[in-house]
């Protein structure tokens, strides 16, 4: 809310610099945001009045001025505007001048003639909108004065919490001045003269909605003169951010601005019979708003009607053939309670949302009512030379009582922690309008509304410690009813009480204590495999990366979440459902829940090389997202890319390019890290090489050069890593626009990424025997793949086997390939002899002959 | 053969054979030289045959000198040799010699995101004071975003999170971590001290401080006696931690449905110093955090009774920190993914 100090200071004194004022109120919890000096940018900017205005000798777009600035001969000055005129008083900025933005003005020439400063618009003065016209300033204004000591002010932004509404006002805001300074509290004076005869005869008000409108308080103006309103009113009024319209208006929106009350003026003559009726609306009306768009009614709706038709939708917008206007001569001042849900769900069904809807919103102090109306019709009196009818219409006119809140000052300060007396709580609360006063036996303390109100009675609380403690005598409680002032609606249990108490005490009063209770038991953290695997693959040169989860449909579409293939990860959640859908996007691009992080690296991929980056190595610990019936479902995946030079470039070494056995490498630590045996692999696409894309993995990944990756966990039979990795398909690569030669892509699911906790080391000791070591290289046809040949090695070996390393591939001459493997075979206890060496080593051999292999000579 | 010839011979080997190897210019001919005269098959064992054709007498001073001669060559080959290895070493460390100014095999060095660094060392300062970290879902349910934690539909209050809602009835994308107290206090009886980590959603046009992805540490701490000096005590460590010893903090009113009474935390900024500048709109503070003490609503949708226990729960977005802490002006910058921004994080 942007408060002019100016205006304020009518309702409260103010002995505090605007910086100190500041800092009070937002220790008080009414932060200012910003202290901006009205005016204060205007430099060598004087009122001066027109005494001639003739076209420019050379151009016709221009006029040639002379004015009268108070002080020296008139000025000439030359201005493109087209609504000035001689007798007009107008913001000259003099040679010198610095406006709004740093702009300064200097005596120039225009088109052979000297311009001594230049005539102002609104817009160049930052005090209105307008930027085509010259702003006119009101007849009597001083020439010569200079408009800053007219017109300037500081206007606090203060940011008002929406549980404040009362604060929404300048009246609020100084109340809270008050309770920060002391110095009372001045609220409007209102006196009306009244004539003629009552509003009553002249106006009716059915509130067919009581529960949408609890009250509507009505008054006539009649025999206005709707003009502009006085100059102070309308820089206050622009200050506070509102544009002047008229005096009718000006006046409504002052006493919204000042009270907090949003009121709306009709033209009495277009309510007709003089009668209003507040109902919802019925299928199929119609309302053209102030804003003039016709707007279809919904049945939900409240409206002002009267017996014709609707006049203006409650609370939000007024219809513009009720509009005060020029000929308006009788004013309808309405200042009406709304219940504030009805007008929050119409403001966004219609999505209307205005200042005066956003106070209805947050609910209003029901005398307001009455205070509001009265105050107007005092405006329009005083502004626009109406005559008050006598009297008021009014569906409700009992006012409520305080409410009352009991408190127990012991708790007040267990809550705190921090011992107030409960006098000084009483003291404190006193200034902020709360009166206090002992509470009776028996009176309940509320401690909670909802669920369902708890409420508790210290009476019976204090006999059972009593009762517990022995017979010493029970000391009464203390207990004490806060009576909450009518405009404060946000106090209804006792911990409401306790923040007043502190906030009016202030933070600083409080000293910082370190907790002395029990300590929770421990509780292994969800992060410690994530966090290791993290460090592990920035070790080993991955940068980490977070992207958005919410992804574009293409992309969704592009990479569904499928099961994994052959069963899922120990301990963790399997990916699927349907996809996510958000119902109000901020755009298509963001518009869904991803289902893997393939999409997302990518992107990373071609925005770095876009920028012009060759190399890219990133990960990403990230969630996939779906639907299961109506359930949401969540899980968690680990996905890297790679691509460009495998090491960063440098002159002492050979340029080597990542590829699909970077990655399998990567996996190969990651499987080491989290205990789990040596990763393995088998084609993900099958043998049968299809050439055409068609599903998810098909598209995605190259299908020669992309794999199922299966790691188990050690000692154990469960799987605990499995993912795809692969060689992006070059096609892919090409409709996203990634310009790299090979792109590897990686998604896993790793046991203890959810929430698991790393196994810990099982030692072997070290073998004090020798091992030993023979090179097999095996000759076998090309498509037998490599993990059956070192599997059957395995088989064969059996336990004495301590390695198995392939060392070379060497594709053979006439076909086939010959695939080289040093074997370590080592007894724990014992040096194995030549005898068992041999027999172990020919038993391998026969086995891989079975495969169709033969030993290389 | 006698005496006189044999003792000749020896002293003549002795001769030639230091002769040859202070010529010698390598260490393999000297390993020649060697064996060549001190071997087996050498030329010393060749002449001492000769000493059996000689009277028994005389046998012991021949076997004396050729004593002499052998440790004299032993001596000598021995001193050859360790010049010879000097100077090949000096050879090769003089052949070996780079240019050590030419830069070095580079590394490939990885960093880690600092959304989630900001994270763990919130978890780390917090894990110090028994704070342990606990999840809870993204995709929430209307009533444990808002209205459990005493955010009514239709609540004006609602306007502090735009919000953006999903396909699944009655679901959204959690606006903050806040759902989180609920999840914890109903999984777990006090006393608890608990941190919630994770990624929040809202409906926000992005620009230089907002962002409609983010991330949010919840913290939670409840039991008998918890109070909100506690929370300043607390919350003043975790700001001396974060930003330095010394930094002065403060509390200020705040406004949160499911805190009562709720607060804003901040710390001198971190700019300059509390002067006043354009960072911290010349208020000589900056915001770290909203807080304040469970509001009674929230405790007992958590199923604790506000009578016997009471709280405090503060939540802090990590990039922020990060921001203010290494002078980051744009929030956009964390979500980019630019490895130029990435990379210069440790
Ligand atoms: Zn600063």
């Amino acid at each position: 809310m942007r408060v002019p100090l100016g205006w304020l200071r009518d309702y409260v004194d103010i002995d505090l610099t605007p910086e100190q004022l500041a800092e009070r109120l937002t220790l008080l919890g009414m932060e200012v945001k910003g202290l901006e000096r009205w005016g204060a940018d205007w430099q060598h900017v004087v009122v001066g009045r027109l005494l001639t205005v003739e076209r420019h000798p050379r151009a016709d777009r221009l006029s040639l001025t002379t004015v009268d600035v108070g002080a020296g001969a008139p000025l000439s000055i030359v201005c493109g505007a087209t609504n000035i005129a001689p007798g007009q008083h107008v913001p000259v900025a003099l040679p010198g001048a610095v406006l709004p933005g740093g702009r300064r003005i200097e005596r120039v020439e225009k088109m052979g003639v000297v311009s001594n400063g230049m005539l102002c618009s609104g817009d160049e003065l930052a005090l209105t909108s307008d930027a085509d016209g010259i702003l006119i300033l009101p007849g009597e204004t001083q020439v010569g004065r200079e408009l800053a000591d007219l017109f300037g002010d500081i206007v606090l932004d203060v940011d008002v919490k929406p549980n404040r509404g009362d604060v929404l006002s300048l009246l609020g805001l100084a109340r809270e001045v008050s309770a920060a300074t002391g110095a009372p509290v001045r609220p409007p004076v209102i006196e009306l003269s009244e004539h003629g005869a009552p509003t009553a005869d002249r106006l009716a008000v059915d509130v067919l909605e009581p529960e949408l409108c609890p009250r509507f308080v009505g008054r006539l103006v009649t025999s206005v003169t709707v003009g502009a309103s006085p100059d102070l009113v309308q820089m206050r009024l622009r200050a506070a951010g509102q544009r002047p319209i008229s005096n009718v208006v000006d006046a409504s929106n002052y006493v919204m601005l000042e009270l907090g009350k949003p009121i709306h003026t009709f033209d009495a003559a277009a309510i007709h019979d003089g009668r209003i009726i507040v109902r919802r609306a019925l299928a199929g009306e119609r309302l053209e708003t102030l804003d003039h768009v016709v707007r279809d009614l919904d049945e939900e709706t409240l409206l002002i009607a009267d017996p014709v038709g609707p006049s203006a939708i409650a609370g939000i917008m007024g219809g513009a053939s009720s509009e005060v206007s020029g000929q308006t001569r009788d004013v309808i001042v309405e200042s009406a309670i709304f219940e504030p849900v009805s007008i929050r769900r119409t403001g966004q069904r219609y999505a209307l949302r205005s200042e005066a809807s956003l106070r209805f919103e947050k609910g209003q102090e029901f005398r307001n009512a009455r205070i509001g109306a009265d105050r107007t019709a005092q405006l329009l009196a005083s502004w626009a030379g109406g005559s008050v009818a006598p009297g008021r219409v009014d569906t409700h006119p009992e006012e409520p009582e305080r409410s009352r809140v009991a408190f127990r000052p012991a708790r007040v300060g267990r809550l705190l922690g921090a011992a107030i007396p409960a006098s000084e709580q009483r003291l404190l609360l006193a200034r902020v309008g709360i009166e206090t006063a002992e509470a009776p036996p028996g009176t309940r303390v509320v401690v909670s509304v909802e669920p369902h109100p708890l409420v508790v009675d210290p009476w019976a609380a204090s006999e059972t410690e009593a009762a517990l403690d022995g017979p010493s005598a029970p000391a009464a409680p203390e207990v004490f009813v806060a009576l909450v002032p009518t405009w404060r609606r946000d106090l209804h249990i006792e911990a409401d009480v306790a923040e007043e108490v502190a906030r009016v005490r202030g933070y600083e009063r409080t000293p910082g204590s370190l907790p002395d209770t029990p300590m929770p038991e421990f509780r292994p953290s969800p992060l410690q495999v994530r966090d290791r695997v993290r460090r592990v693959l920035a070790g080993a040169g991955l940068s980490e990366v977070v992207t958005h989860a919410l992804v574009s449909p293409g992309d969704v579409e592009r990479f569904r979440a499928s099961p994994d293939p052959a069963g899922v990860v120990d301990g963790e959640a399997d990916a699927g459902g349907e996809p996510i859908i958000v119902t109000n996007p901020l755009s298509s691009q963001h518009s869904m829940l991803r289902q893997r992080l393939l999409g997302s690296l990518l992107e990373v991929v071609r925005s770095n090389i876009r920028q012009g980056r060759e190399d890219v190595a990133v990960f990403e610990i990230g969630k996939g997202y779906g639907r299961v019936q109506d359930r949401p479902h969540e899980w968690w995946r680990l996905g890297f890319a790679l691509t460009g030079a495998a090491a960063p470039r440098a002159w002492n070494r050979p340029l080597v390019m990542f590829d699909l056995d970077d990655g399998k490498g990567i996996l190969e630590i990651l499987c080491h890290e989290a205990g789990l045996e040596s990763v393995s692999f088998e084609p993900l696409l099958g043998t049968t090489r299809p050439s055409a894309a068609s599903d998810g993995d098909q598209a995605t990944f190259h299908p020669g050069r992309s794999a199922l990756a299966t790691a188990r966990v050690a000692g154990l039979h469960a799987v605990g890593l499995r993912g795809r990795i692969g060689e992006v398909h070059p096609r892919l690569l090409d409709e996203l626009e990634i310009r790299a030669d090979r792109v590897v892509l990686c998604e896993l699911s790793l046991r203890g990424l959810t929430r698991g906790q790393l196994a810990p080391v099982r030692a072997a000791p070290v073998p004090r025997v020798p091992a030993v070591e023979r090179d097999l290289a095996i000759v076998v046809a090309d498509d037998v793949p490599a993990a059956a040949i070192a599997a059957r090695i395995r088989d064969e070996a059996g336990d004495l086997l301590r390695s198995v390393r392939l060392f070379d591939v060497y594709p053979m001459p006439g076909g086939g390939r010959s695939l080289a493997y040093r074997v370590v075979l080592q007894a724990p206890d014992r040096t194995l002899t030549d005898e068992e060496i041999d027999g172990l080593i020919a038993g391998v051999v026969a086995g891989l002959e079975r495969l169709g292999g033969r030993l290389r000579t | 053969m006698d005496l006189a010839t044999l003792t000749a011979d020896l002293e003549a080997l002795r001769d030639r054979a230091l002769s040859a190897i202070a010529d010698v210019s390598d260490a393999a001919s000297l390993d020649a030289l060697s064996v060549d005269y001190l071997g087996k098959k050498g030329e010393l064992t060749a002449v001492l045959r000769g000493i059996g054709g000689l009277p028994p007498d005389d046998r012991p001073r021949v076997g004396a000198i050729a004593n002499e001669v052998r440790v004299a060559l032993e001596i000598a080959l021995e001193e050859r040799g360790s010049n010879l290895r000097a100077s090949e070493l000096d050879r090769r460390l003089t052949a070996e010699t780079v240019d050590v100014t030419l830069p070095g095999r580079p590394i490939r060095r990885g960093t880690l995101h600092p959304s989630i660094e900001a994270m763990n060392e919130i978890c780390e300062i917090f894990a110090q004071f028994g704070f342990v970290v606990h999840e809870s879902p993204e995709v929430e349910d209307d009533l444990t975003n808002f209205q459990m934690l005493n955010i009514p539909l239709d609540h004006p209050a609602r306007d502090l999170w735009d919000t953006l809602y999903v396909d699944l009835p009655g679901h959204l994308l959690r606006t903050h971590t806040s759902p989180g107290q609920i999840h914890v206090m109903r999984s777990t009886p006090p006393p608890i001290r608990a941190l919630l980590p994770g990624r929040c959603f809202r409906y926000e046009a992005v620009d230089a401080s907002h962002g409609f992805e983010f991330f949010q540490v919840e913290g939670l701490m409840i039991d008998r006696g918890t109070t909100m000096a506690d929370l300043k005590g607390l919350l003043d460590q975790f700001a001396h931690a974060m930003f330095g010893a010394g930094r002065k903090t403060r509390f200020r009113p705040g406004y949160y449905p499911f805190t009562e009474p709720s607060v804003a935390f901040d710390v001198e900024c971190l700019v300059c110093g509390g002067v006043g500048c354009p960072a911290c709109g010349r208020s000589g503070w900056m915001t770290i955090l909203g807080a304040g003490m469970v509001h009674s609503v929230v405790l007992r949708y958590g199923g604790l009774d506000p009578e016997e226990y009471q709280g405090f729960a503060f939540g802090m977005g990590p990039e922020r920190i990060k921001m203010l802490k290494h002078g980051i002006t744009d929030l956009r910058l964390f979500l980019e993914n630019d490895l130029r921004f990435l990379e210069q994080f440790r």
